[in-house]
């Protein structure tokens, strides 16, 4: 299948800080690419480049094949990347369906006189969260009512609903309890299998073994490896991320001062 | 296709839909406030014509600039300035036109294009340099002050503008801006005054809450205001619409000017300074949070006819006038208080 | 450098430069009398009354060649205290100052009596101005300029007058209107107008709600010219009565009024003349060893402007020397 996007020998600093170095990935329509790796590894640079927030310092950013050279996240946005942040851009004190159409608002009339079709985009709305799950009787509620796992769907429903080709989950699943990580994770799968590029990016092993297809683990801003479904079994992923050696040595010294007291 | 409903997502009662909006807490403080006054009244003319008269007039010049500073408020930022661009534009307008001898109309453009150079300004600085706006429009505000009265002084020699109504155009604009209608209702017994700048105000309120609550732009405003990151994430221009909200503040607030001046026939160099906290108060008493993301410019206006009200009331009653500010200060902790009460509750008790 | 950093740096010299041109020492660099600095340290708020005050003593430092340190405190008594307690350590060699709060300026000023710097009281304060020290107090008395009013509006044969304080708090203004209570044989109210300077139209709407509550009102004292011209006569119209109106200070919309009939008078302070005769004063005091007063106060006012008198002074007022 194509590449969706790639990122080529891609390096970003800040200042003195190097955040990223030599970072390569390659994205496929139609599959879920996960990326790995604990705090601190480089991950919220990589989403930020991503989605035109940050461009990179040295290496290429390939978007359908093409040099992508993005000012804004409405840039990326324009190009089809859609990007869930960790926060969610959702504002709390808007409500549902105001949120679901900022920066896309649709209006009815014509130049300085046009206006807001608030009925249509309120029946949108509604649509799309019940086809998500979620019944609301008023998407007028402040969207800051939803429970975590909500504010999420209403995310993804509307970087589906805006024409992703790609789609950016940040953290989604951290915050959330199971039931609520559990329709994420099915959404997840929905959009892959409507052909939408899923980049999702977690510290958690075992939700990224039950939908990747593809995995890139990153740690102090370099990728350390990379791995394909086929060939990886979860205990693998968990001791990569874990830095592999490193657990089993910190494993038998605890069980030795275990031992001892 | 899954249908399941969350079982914590709570049924919102019409009533309750009602008392969360902004603007709801603020008419009721209105309507207590004319009750209370009218139980007060010595003359009889509170509730009448002869009130209505007296704070519409204070209500829509409070109204017309806190409806724009309502809009920057929610926008998450603050215009100090704006009081202060009253008596610069008026001044403006009169020297000009007392100097120079330069058609009114023409001087009112002047003074419009002015205001709207320094709001730009405002706003074009609070994006470059990342500082709070309060500090920014404050140096604005001292930078206007100084030279309200510095220039008026160099060019008159006193401290005020005068003989404005000399000048060419003066009944035309006059006719637009500063027209007093006199009202009769009893055939010319008793006549009240109403001015033009009533009709500016509700026009104003109108047309705000129709940018607020029906256009692409309010829906940019209210984000900026809620979280301006996420507002930028998902592609709102949030430093554009602040800028655009900077030079709103400013030119109402020359509006204002231009109608002042052209009533007073003249201007004190002195004119507008302080009322920029009236503005803020305005919205504030109408609810607008002064953290930004929620108000309404209807409640703004609400605000505005509430202070117009005591203004005129406590006179009215014959209490003692110097207990005015005090007056003031207790409506808008009540009205304030009161909006974050009802809202809450609303809201569902959303902390 | 950082764009923060720049623009910090432009906004500091601008700043700098501003504060700069905005100096108010008088230089006369070939003048013999340049070496002689004269301070005056007022309540002034550069308003309309204090603006003429102060061009009286510029142009008075200007003819004699002195050098003149004039700066006014905006009615901040603190403020003015520190002024002049810094006045010494800047070398004034004669002081003139109001005194809208002699336990503010008390201790500031007792350090010239003790330096021997001629020091005298301007505009307010005359009844402690020995006690302070000073050799003389030039000025009109708010006090009698009352009392003067409250004889004219009982020959005017009123009964109740309204007197309007456009600034609260001010001890000045307020003294007027106890002024006028000790003579005047109706009844007197004083009617807190804050603010009214800052927006006429409102004062306008408040004093328009005050005549309407209150019809046995035949009379107004204006504290404030612009108060009087415009805020009381369109109040007046606008609650359909009719009334004497007097002032204190002098606008052209007011002087107008007085030769239209609209203004019964206006008490005018000579203010002008008060900041003229400080910093000549001063000059005698410090070139002569002249203490002029005999201790006693040196009254500017108050004089009357009426219909009589009205033309000769209009003229002046437009020029801002009254």
């Amino acid at each position: 299948m194509a590449n969706a996007l790639e990122l080529r020998n891609v390096e970003k600093s800040f200042g003195s800080v190097i955040a990223l170095q030599g970072v390569s990935i390659e994205v496929e329509e139609g599959a879920v690419t996960c990326i790995l790796g604990d705090n601190g590894a480089g991950k919220s640079t990589l989403i930020k480049i991503l989605s035109g927030v940050h461009k990179p310092s040295k290496g290429e950013f390939i978007v359908a094949g093409q040099p992508a050279d993005y000012d804004s996240p409405r840039d990326a946005l324009d190009a089809g990347i859609a990007t869930v942040f960790q926060d969610l851009a959702t504002i709390p004190l808007m409500s549902i369906w105001r949120n679901f159409f900022i920066g896309n608002e649709i209006t009815k009339g014509w130049g300085p006189f046009q206006f807001l079709d608030v009925a249509t985009m309120r029946a949108i709305t509604k649509q799309q969260l019940l086809a998500m799950g979620i019944d609301l009787r008023d998407v007028n509620q402040q969207i800051g009512t939803l429970s975590g796992g909500e504010r999420q769907a209403v995310a993804i429903a509307r970087a589906e609903y805006f024409g992703a080709k790609v789609l950016i989950l940040d953290e989604p699943t951290s915050a959330l309890g199971v039931r609520q990580s559990g329709i994420v994770l099915k959404y997840l799968l929905k959009a892959k299998e409507r052909g939408v590029a899923v980049i999702f990016i977690t510290h958690n092993p075992s939700h990224a073994f039950l939908v990747g297809d593809r995995f890139f683990l990153l740690n102090r801003g370099r990728l350390l490896n990379r791995f394909e479904r086929s060939n990886v079994q979860m205990e693998e992923l968990t001791k990569a991320m874990a830095g592999g050696r490193d657990l089993e040595t910190l494993t038998e010294e605890i069980e030795a001062v275990r031992a001892r007291g | 296709m899954s249908n399941t409903t969350d079982e914590r997502v709570r049924r919102a009662s019409v009533f309750s839909k009602i008392l969360s909006m902004p603007e709801v807490g603020a008419f009721l403080g209105a309507i207590a406030i004319f009750i209370l006054f009218t139980s007060r009244d010595t003359t009889g003319n509170f509730a009448g014509l002869g009130g209505l008269a007296g704070w519409s007039d204070i209500a829509s010049t409070i109204g017309m600039v806190g409806i724009a500073v309502s809009l920057l408020m929610i926008a998450g930022e603050f215009d100090l300035s704006s009081g202060v661009m009253v008596g610069s534009v008026g001044l403006l307008i009169g020297l000009l036109v007392t100097e120079f001898n330069m058609n009114i109309w023409l001087a009112i453009i002047i003074g419009l294009v002015f205001a709207g150079a320094i709001g730009f300004l405002n706003g074009w600085l609070v994006h470059k340099t990342k500082l709070p706006s309060f500090i920014v429009t404050l140096a604005t505000f001292f930078v206007l002050k100084g030279a309200n009265l510095a220039y008026t002084m160099m060019v008159t020699g006193a401290v005020r503008v005068t003989g404005v109504d000399k000048a060419p155009g003066y009944q035309s604009a006059y006719n637009i801006f500063a027209y007093q209608f006199i009202v009769s209702p009893d055939g010319g017994v008793h006549s009240f005054q109403i001015q033009a700048s009533v009709i500016w105000w509700v026009g104003f309120t109108l047309l705000g809450t129709w940018v607020l609550t029906r256009t692409k732009f309010g829906n940019w405003i209210y984000a900026a205001g809620g979280d301006a990151n996420a507002a930028r994430n998902a592609g709102v221009p949030v430093a554009r619409t602040k800028i655009a909200l900077f030079v709103t503040t400013a030119l109402t607030a020359g509006l204002v000017g231009v109608i002042d001046v052209l009533r007073l026939q003249g201007m004190q160099a002195g004119q507008g300074i302080g009322y920029e906290f009236f503005y803020i108060i305005a919205a504030a008493v109408g609810g607008t949070l002064l953290t930004g993301g929620a108000g309404s410019a209807i409640g703004a206006s609400i605000g505005a006819v509430i202070m117009g009200m005591a203004y005129i009331g406590i006179p009215y009653a014959q209490w003692d006038s110097n207990w005015t500010s005090t007056f003031l200060g207790l409506i808008l902790f009540t009205a304030v208080m009161v909006n974050t009460y009802i809202g809450r509750k609303a809201r569902g008790g959303k902390r | 450098m950082s764009l923060k950093l720049k623009v910090a740096a432009i906004v500091s010299v601008a700043a700098l430069a501003l504060a700069g041109c905005s100096q108010t020492a008088t230089p006369t660099a070939t003048s013999a009398n340049s070496n002689i600095k004269i301070c005056v340290y007022t309540h002034s708020d550069h308003g309309s009354f204090w603006s003429v005050f102060e061009k009286g003593a510029k142009d008075a430092a200007a003819s004699l060649g002195v050098t003149l340190d004039i700066q006014g405190s905006n009615n901040d008594a603190q403020k003015q205290a520190q002024t002049i307690t810094a006045g010494v350590a800047a070398g004034c060699q004669g002081l003139a100052t109001s005194v809208p709060d002699a336990g503010a300026i008390k201790t500031a000023v007792a350090e010239y009596v003790t330096k021997k710097i001629p020091f005298l009281t301007v505009n307010s304060g005359s009844d402690v101005s020995a006690s302070l020290g000073a050799f003389t107090h030039v000025g009109q008395d708010e006090m009698i300029a009352g009392e003067q009013a409250g004889l004219k509006f009982n020959a005017l044969g009123l009964k109740h007058v309204l007197c309007p304080i456009q600034e609260a708090a001010n001890a000045g203004l307020q003294a007027r209107c106890d002024g006028l209570k000790k003579t005047f044989k109706g009844t007197t109210t004083d009617f807190n107008l804050d603010g009214a300077l800052a927006d006429l139209t409102k004062a306008t709407q408040t004093l328009t709600a005050a005549f309407q509550a209150d019809k046995t009102i035949d009379g107004v004292f204006a504290l404030n010219a612009d108060v009087a011209a415009k805020a009381v006569l369109p109040a007046e119209a606008a609650a359909g009565v009719t009334l004497k109106v007097g002032t204190v200070d002098m606008s052209p919309e007011a002087l107008q009024a007085i030769k239209d009939g609209k203004i019964e008078w206006a008490i005018d302070q000579q203010q002008y003349a008060q900041g003229w005769m400080s910093v000549a004063l001063l000059y005698l005091a410090i070139t002569n060893k002249n203490e002029l007063g005999g201790g006693q106060p040196i009254y500017t006012g108050p004089g009357f402007v009426t219909a009589d008198n009205v033309d000769a002074v209009m003229g002046l007022v437009k020029a801002g020397t009254r």
